[in-house]
């Protein structure tokens, strides 16, 4: 049975797009033009995946990540302008899974999606505690971090933050979510120790820690680590 | 002896300056008396004279005339042969008796004079002290409001009030009156409409409604009055208060001229920038847009019509033409928003701690997809300060940097970030043409490119790259390099402490 994809977008052109690309890609797709039609269509019939659209004409689409995500651990995709980094940050904090920044190209939706769809469920599955990429492998459960098969020797507190970004790997994690997991809650406001970290941490994993490969930045945003 | 009948008419000057006048004239006597037997009469009159004096320095006119009669009466009485009677026996004692109250009379008038004068001075200095530190507090003040408070202490410091402040705006309306606020009578409203409007002080002793009980004066000279005050109590005879009052209402109305000269002044600046911006976008639009878009149309359109006719790899290039086309129309609509929104909307910079090596590794990433060559040696030294700066801001600076180096220059770009204890420099220096002397500064300005050959610019990149630069207290400048090509360095100031390095 194919996917069901909701596209959540106003503007036309946009939407027949998505709708095209996406349906040769072999998903089944909905679309709706505003959040209440949208909060309809998701009352109605789950969909496995949301592609969400920031601006839309009634509102900025928190409410309807924050009630998708009472029941549902839907995967959704907010698709933003440049100039909406704040409202973006909100609601991936809000239980978002990963963004777009407009303008992007099909194939990186679709790679963004299938990250999205493979975590799909981890709250059911066994959670993510392995990962492998190129010369970096790291084992969560045998407290293992590897680079060429070299065993590294990480403090608790970067063992702690890369143990985070594995668990989304390929995904996005923000500030607010690094420092709440990572420090406590009452941490989300000094980033510093988020730069600070993170220095220490790609001196000792990245080749080149001015040109990560593993740590990627998302600027002003948070953190991805690299999965392909 | 018929003054002291006087004396009793007048009784109502204040009992304490009567009651001196008697100790005075008992002491005196009191010590002639005891000094009766050793000396003679001419010391006695003396002793009388001091009283005299003292009282004429010290009382005002009657009492002093009093006191002089009442010396020469006591003298006359109790030490002037025949005693204890009135009469007067030789002619030389009469001399002196008279001579006696007429220096008790001129030197009472002398020294009232004086008092007056001194009085008079006294006020002088105080009012022009009160001019002098009004003007100086009026010469911080912004705001209309402000001024007009500070006028209302100043009127109330002086004149008991109540005394009010009106502005007068375009439509003839009184606001921001000070002492009645929305209670003004009618009467005292139209008073100030009618200063505003004749431009005048009118009131008592100005020949202009002398029936007023209090002054009202205009706020401005003729032709730009911005306001009245009304004084109140004003006396006809009071031209000293008057001319105070009229000085503080021009010091007041200059002040309010220039409080509102410079808001109009800001109103205008603001509307320059907006024209400029608008003229700056338009140019966006009819240039830097309107190319790509051809661009894109021509080659959409020859596919949509001809693709039969085309080979697999001409369809091939005009795809690429339209994906490239339009990622160039992206990041000029992004520069041209982002210059719009730092300088026009001032923009709050959503500043956070900040690792350059990160942003620089984030722009890197995206800029290397056009560098399959690597072209670009980037130079990071490891463990460089922390910067509060907008990361999207600062991201945004390196990548216009970069993309324009590698759009200009065919050789290798080095890229190097150092820094010292006040400031990150971020150089970019390429081997390319290199830049004229003269373009140095107009490269800057929104919408000038380096060569006028054909390759398309990154339009606003540079404006926005300084823009940036500015915001964040810095500066970003160009020079040539020695050997060839460019070098343009944007230098960012460390303007706070770095954070605790103290982690939990």
């Amino acid at each position: 049975m194919s996917l069901l994809v909701l596209v959540v977008e106003d503007d036309r052109e946009i939407r027949s797009l998505l709708q095209a690309s996406l349906s040769v890609e072999g998903f089944e797709v909905q679309t709706a033009v505003s959040l209440s039609e949208a909060a309809a269509l998701l009352r109605h019939k789950p969909p496995d995946i949301v592609v969400l659209d920031l601006g839309l004409p009634d509102g900025d689409g928190v409410q309807l990540v924050r009630e998708l995500r009472k029941q549902h651990s839907t995967p959704v995709i907010v698709v933003s302008a440049r100039h909406q980094e704040a409202q973006k940050i909100e609601l991936l904090d809000a239980g978002a899974d990963d963004y777009l920044t407009k303008p992007f190209s099909v194939g990186e939706l679709l790679a963004r999606m299938r990250v999205a769809l493979r975590h799909r469920g981890t709250s059911l599955a066994a959670a993510v505690t392995t990962h492998a990429l190129e010369d970096l492998r790291v084992d969560l459960a045998a407290h293992l971090v590897e680079r060429d098969g070299e065993a590294l020797h990480l403090t608790p507190t970067e063992f702690k933050l890369l143990a985070r970004l594995v668990r989304s790997a390929g995904r996005v994690v923000t500030h607010r979510q690094l420092l709440t997991d990572v420090w406590g809650s009452e941490f989300t406001e000094h980033t510093h120790y988020l730069r600070l970290y993170m220095a220490q941490l790609r001196a000792k994993i990245e080749r080149d820690p001015t040109e990560p490969r593993h740590l990627l930045t998302e600027t002003g945003v948070g953190y991805r680590l690299a999965d392909a | 002896m018929v003054q002291v009948y006087d004396v009793q008419e007048q009784g109502a000057h204040s009992v304490r300056s009567w009651v001196a006048v008697a100790l005075l004239l008992a002491a005196a006597t009191v010590c002639n008396a005891l000094l009766d037997p050793y000396v003679s009469l001419t010391s006695q009159a003396m002793i009388y004279v001091l009283v005299i004096v003292i009282a004429a320095y010290k009382l005002d006119w009657v009492q002093s005339a009093v006191a002089a009669v009442g010396a020469v009466t006591a003298l006359n009485f109790f030490f002037i042969p025949p005693r204890w009677t009135f009469d007067v026996e030789s002619r030389e004692h009469f001399i002196a008796l008279t001579v006696m109250l007429v220096v008790a009379l001129i030197i009472s008038h002398l020294a009232a004079g004086l008092r007056r004068e001194s009085r008079h001075a006294a006020l002088n200095e105080q009012r022009a002290r009160q001019l002098q530190s009004l003007a100086s507090s009026l010469a911080n003040s912004t705001a209309l409001d402000e001024v007009l408070a500070l006028g209302q202490l100043a009127l109330d410091a002086v004149f008991g009030g109540p005394n009010s402040l009106v502005l007068a705006n375009d439509a003839d309306d009184l606001i921001g009156d000070t002492a009645f606020p929305g209670t003004m009578p009618q009467a005292m409203r139209d008073g100030l409409r009618c200063c505003i409007a004749e431009c005048a002080v009118l009131g008592p002793g100005t020949g202009r409604w002398p029936g007023l009980d209090a002054w009202y004066l205009p706020l401005g000279d003729k032709g730009r009055v911005l306001g009245a005050a009304r004084v109140w109590p004003a006396q006809a005879d009071d031209s000293d208060g008057r001319e105070h009052a009229q000085a503080l209402c021009s010091l007041l109305a200059q002040t309010l001229w220039r409080v509102r000269l410079a808001a109009s002044m800001q109103v205008a600046q603001i509307e320059v920038q907006r024209q400029q911006l608008q003229s700056t976008f338009l140019a966006a639009v009819s240039h830097d847009l309107r190319t790509p878009l051809a661009a894109i149309v021509g080659a959409a359109s020859a596919l949509q019509t001809q693709r039969e006719k085309l080979s697999p790899s001409e369809q091939d290039r005009l795809l690429g033409s339209i994906v490239s086309e339009a990622s160039y129309l992206s990041t000029v609509t992004e520069n041209t928003l982002q210059l719009v929104r730092l300088t026009s909307l001032q923009k709050e910079l959503k500043r956070d701690w900040e690792s350059l090596e990160e942003i620089n590794g984030a722009v890197l990433a995206r800029v290397r997809q056009r560098d399959p060559g690597r072209r670009i040696k980037s130079q990071v030294p490891a463990g460089l300060p922390l910067i509060k700066a907008d990361p999207v801001l600062l991201a945004q600076l390196i990548g216009n940097l970069l993309d324009n180096a590698l759009k200009y220059s065919a050789g290798e770009i080095d890229l190097v970030i150092s820094a010292n204890a006040q400031a990150l420099m971020i150089s970019v220096k390429d081997r390319g043409p290199g830049i004229a002397p003269a373009e140095q500064e107009l490269i800057f300005e929104p919408y000038r490119r380096g060569d006028q050959s054909g390759a398309r610019g990154a339009g606003l990149g540079l404006a926005l790259c300084r823009a940036i630069a500015v915001a964040h207290g810095g500066s970003l400048t160009v020079r040539r390099r020695g050997g060839g090509g460019s070098c343009f360095c944007a230098t960012l100031p460390l303007d706070e402490p770095q954070p605790e390095k103290e982690l939990a």
